[in-house]
């Protein structure tokens, strides 16, 4: 019975995780360029959500539509400052400028919020359900929906819709899509618009039960990074299935002491939270080393 | 001395005064503190250089590097009582072993992993400091890390220890500049702008990477260990990723690759936020959009900035033209003239289902032009890269005098002899056309890594490499470009570069992919006849082109690839009629439509 409560939060974890990955994965296939502060993204749409809340008392999900609005507009902000400027120049200088975004998003929020961590409110209300003898949190149950609806949507948006072919066609090969009459550059600064908005729901979903602080930015990065990694660089679904893994993982893990109770009690203090981090950065070079290509292969496109 | 010339050489002391200068006139014990610090932050950001740098590498392990050491001294000195002279070493030696070992499944990732991963490191570094309470401190980290000392003396805080830390600097800056200097520095140069390029030159990149990490880890060692001596604390706060941050700044704003600017890039960036404490976190805020300026607008940082006005006032020293001086002719040959110069049996490559080469098979000459045509996709440039150990081959063997080196990694084979150009030519457009030729003299002359040479002797080889390479420029007609940037040349005139570059190798057998491409006809003749002078010294050519005219120009015999098979050999007349190739290579009608 734990371990399917712990199964649901892993997976409420991971679903955030997702939208936080998908969006840094939609922004590499389409510049091959790192966006470095997708994981200020998730702490910005986080403070977003609680700015509002403090104007506007009303449950998560009414602001939902908000925080799409204002984080979108950050990304198009973003790759106007971060990104245009140094298109024709090495991925690493972009690397570098998200770098420099990040800690201005990072100490923005520092100067207004504070460093004491803060949640989001709910999404409907608080409290557990009953599904069949399981316990659940309603914020649990409301997370996957949510970012299940959104990953559904978004997979509508870029298969179905004319605006996604286009989107899809200036990922695959800029300079076809160009010649196409697509709008390249209207359709970068979308694809990036269309990613902080995903990080910013991330971020409203995750401070609640996690909390957020301003300098949360550095490992959400590094879960979308992960989670890209394993997933295949480039690939979409492989992005979501690893922030899956990631986040069962990082709420199993901890907890295995409960789970197996054959597990000597000397050893217990090894299953933490901190420890968990260890050893899934540990796994991740791992990986890079056996399979630097990811478990499912990579597809992105590789500037020269 | 012109008086420009004089200016630009009294500029180094002025800025040595001003340094000498600044703890001077700033003298309150806090003053002395910062201005320490500006001192460690130096010896961390020239490290940064190597790896960031020189090597072109987005690392972010910098900060743990520097963290680590700073918890080495910390740990020893603080909770076992050891002074400096043992935990000085361990501390540099402990984030060195650490780049060892990362360095085996990150350092040949590119560049997104790298950082990524690298970044991936720090993190465990900085959970493990928090979490190894009884080693560490946890959170709180450790107090009482004693003074830089030795048998019972500490030197007292202020000006001994500023001294000291500043001396260490002045060390690590001479250092820095003197292995990257001449023609290390241009090798470095070439490897960040073209990797393929640098293989081509035989150069190890691997190996230089893997030396640029641990030389950046072991100054990231100095650096902490100094710093942790003079804070006499040391906290999780040394291994947090402004740290990294800070360090990238620096390197950003000073200039990544000069070791002046790592002293402006950690002089700005521990100043300015003393200056402007008021500010508090907004400072960061400054910290970021500097950080996001300068990328933008001083890639090259405030080096490069202030070199660009000097260019401008016409402070730089004019360039003199070195006499050129020739290659050292060639030296003889080991093997008997009845084995031929390459032997290409039996090569075979599949990507994937299809077959590039099928049971290719051919011979080289010393002295030989060898033409090597087929239409697009038979296989043409992936026998190249077979032959310069840039593809591996799935079965067959390629022998060069005789000996195998179908398994021989590129820069061996360039070694060995075999040098070629690429089809997209590979040069670094900001150097100069005798840099970019005289950097392939690197193995030759021995300047490589590694090999230790006394600082006047260093500069030898750049020297003789400059006028040799001046006398291949004079060979390839393009003397009078010497000065002029790679990136500046039209078309024809790279060609010609790239071919000088390789004939820097003293290669006995020279590839080259395309190199009609985008040449007007004039061009071409003149290419044809300089090409065909190449051969006097016993020099080999395989020449791939989709232009016949100008292979029948020049090559003594024509290989013709279709389908990955080769389907004709011989002399280019009988090769052009066979009716094979006139069905694969010109199309089914028969050859009237030819030029």
């Amino acid at each position: 019975m734990l371990t399917l409560q712990l199964l649901v939060n892993g997976i409420a974890l991971g679903a955030a995780y997702a939208l936080c990955a998908l969006g840094f994965v939609l922004v590499l296939n389409a510049t091959g360029a790192v966006n470095f502060a997708q994981g200020d993204m998730v702490m910005a749409g986080g403070f977003v959500a609680i700015a509002l809340v403090s104007l506007w008392p009303v449950p998560g999900l009414v602001l939902l539509p908000a925080v799409v609005l204002i984080t979108g507009l950050l990304g198009l902000v973003f790759s106007a400052i971060g990104y245009f400027p140094l298109k024709s120049r090495p991925p690493v200088s972009v690397f570098i400028s998200t770098i420099a975004l990040g800690v201005i998003f990072q100490n923005v929020a520092m100067v207004t919020f504070g460093p004491e961590p803060r949640a989001t409110p709910p999404l409907l209300v608080a409290g557990n359900v009953d599904v069949g003898g399981l316990t659940v949190s309603i914020q649990a149950i409301a997370v996957i929906l949510i970012a299940a609806l959104l990953v559904g949507g978004q997979h509508v948006l870029l298969m179905r819709t004319r605006l996604g072919q286009s989107l899809r066609a200036t990922a695959q090969d800029r300079e076809m899509a160009a010649a196409l009459g697509i709008r390249v550059n209207l359709m970068i600064a979308l694809t990036f618009a269309l990613s902080t908005a995903l990080a910013g729901v991330a971020g409203l979903l995750l401070a609640n039960t996690y909390f957020v602080t301003p300098t949360d930015g550095t490992n959400y990065i590094l879960k979308a990074y992960i989670a890209a990694t394993i997933g295949g660089w480039g690939r979409l679904h492989g992005a979501i299935a690893g922030a899956m893994l990631i986040a069962v993982f990082e709420v199993m893990f901890p907890a295995l002491p409960l789970l197996i109770p054959v597990l000597p009690v000397a050893v217990h203090g090894m299953f933490s939270q901190t420890s968990a981090s260890i050893v899934l950065y540990l796994a991740l070079l791992a990986v890079l080393f056996l399979r630097p290509q990811g478990l499912f292969g990579e597809i992105a496109q590789r500037r020269a | 001395m012109s008086r420009r010339a004089l200016i630009s050489g009294l500029m180094p002391f002025a800025g040595l005064a001003c340094l000498v200068a600044w703890p001077l006139v700033f003298n309150s014990p806090y003053d002395l503190r910062v201005f320490t610090l500006v001192g460690i932050y130096s010896i961390l950001v020239l490290g940064y250089q190597f790896i960031f740098g020189h090597a072109g590498a987005l690392a972010l392990t910098q900060g743990a590097f520097f963290g680590i050491a700073a918890y080495v001294t910390g740990i020893l000195g603080a909770k076992f009582g050891w002074s400096f002279p043992v935990t000085f070493p361990l501390s540099i030696v402990a984030p060195v072993l650490v780049a060892v070992v990362v360095a085996i499944p990150v350092l040949r990732l590119e560049s997104h992993y790298f950082a990524l991963a690298t970044l991936g490191i720090a993190q465990v570094a900085l959970l493990i400091a928090i979490k190894w309470e009884s080693v560490t401190g946890g959170a709180n980290g450790l107090a009482g890390v004693p003074g830089i000392g030795a048998f019972g003396l500490v030197l007292p805080r202020g000006y001994p220890t500023l001294a000291f830390v500043w001396g260490i600097a002045g060390v690590c800056a001479l250092v820095a500049w003197w292995l990257m200097r001449s023609l290390r520095g241009r090798a470095f140069q070439l490897m960040r702008t073209s990797e393929l390029a640098a293989m081509s030159i035989g150069l190890d990149t691997a190996r230089l990477r893997f030396l640029a990490f641990l030389l950046s880890a072991a100054f990231a060692g100095i650096a902490g260990a100094l710093h942790a001596h003079t804070l006499r604390v040391v906290s999780p706060e040394v291994l947090e990723f402004h740290v990294m941050v800070t360090c990238l700044t620096m390197a950003v704003i000073g200039g990544r690759t000069r070791v002046v600017g790592a002293f402006l890039g950690a002089f700005l960036l521990v100043q300015l936020p003393e200056w402007f404490r008021f500010l508090e976190h907004y400072y960061l805020i400054a910290y970021g959009g500097a950080l996001l300026a300068m990328i933008i607008v001083a890639p090259d940082g405030l080096v490069g900035l202030l070199d660009r006005i000097g260019a401008r006032l016409g402070l730089r020293p004019r360039h003199t033209l070195p006499a050129p001086v020739p290659l050292p002719s060639a030296a003889p040959e080991d093997v008997t003239a009845e084995v031929p110069l390459l032997s290409v049996n039996g090569l075979t490559k599949r990507f994937g289902g299809v077959a590039a080469l099928e049971d290719v098979s051919f011979q080289v000459d010393r002295g030989e032009i060898v033409g090597l045509i087929g239409p697009n996709g038979s296989g043409k440039t992936t026998l190249v890269n077979i032959v310069t150990g840039l593809t591996p081959a799935d079965a067959g063997e390629v022998r060069l005098m005789g000996q195998d080196i179908t398994h021989d990694p590129a820069f061996r084979i360039v070694q060995r002899g075999v040098a070629r150009t690429f089809q997209l030519i590979e040069l670094v457009d900001d150097m100069t056309c005798l840099e970019n030729v005289a950097v392939a003299r690197l193995t030759k002359l021995g300047a490589g890594f590694g090999r230790s040479r006394s600082p006047t002797e260093v500069d030898a080889p750049f020297g003789l490499a400059k006028r040799q390479a001046a006398h291949l420029l004079e060979r390839l007609g393009m003397l009078e470009a010497a000065f002029e940037p790679a990136g500046n040349l039209a078309q024809g005139l790279r060609r010609r570069l790239e071919i000088a570059r390789a004939l820097a190798l003293e290669p006995r057998l020279l590839l080259l992919d395309e190199p009609a491409a985008g040449l007007n006809e004039i061009e071409q003749q003149d290419l044809a006849i300089r090409l065909k002078g190449l051969r006097t010294s016993g020099l080999a050519l395989v020449v791939i082109e989709h232009n016949v005219p100008f292979l029948m120009a020049i090559a003594d015999r024509l290989v013709c690839l279709n389908a990955g098979r080769v389907i004709a050999v011989g002399k280019p007349s009988d090769v052009r009629a066979d009716p094979n190739v006139v069905a694969a290579y010109f199309g089914a009608q028969p050859a009237d439509g030819l030029p």
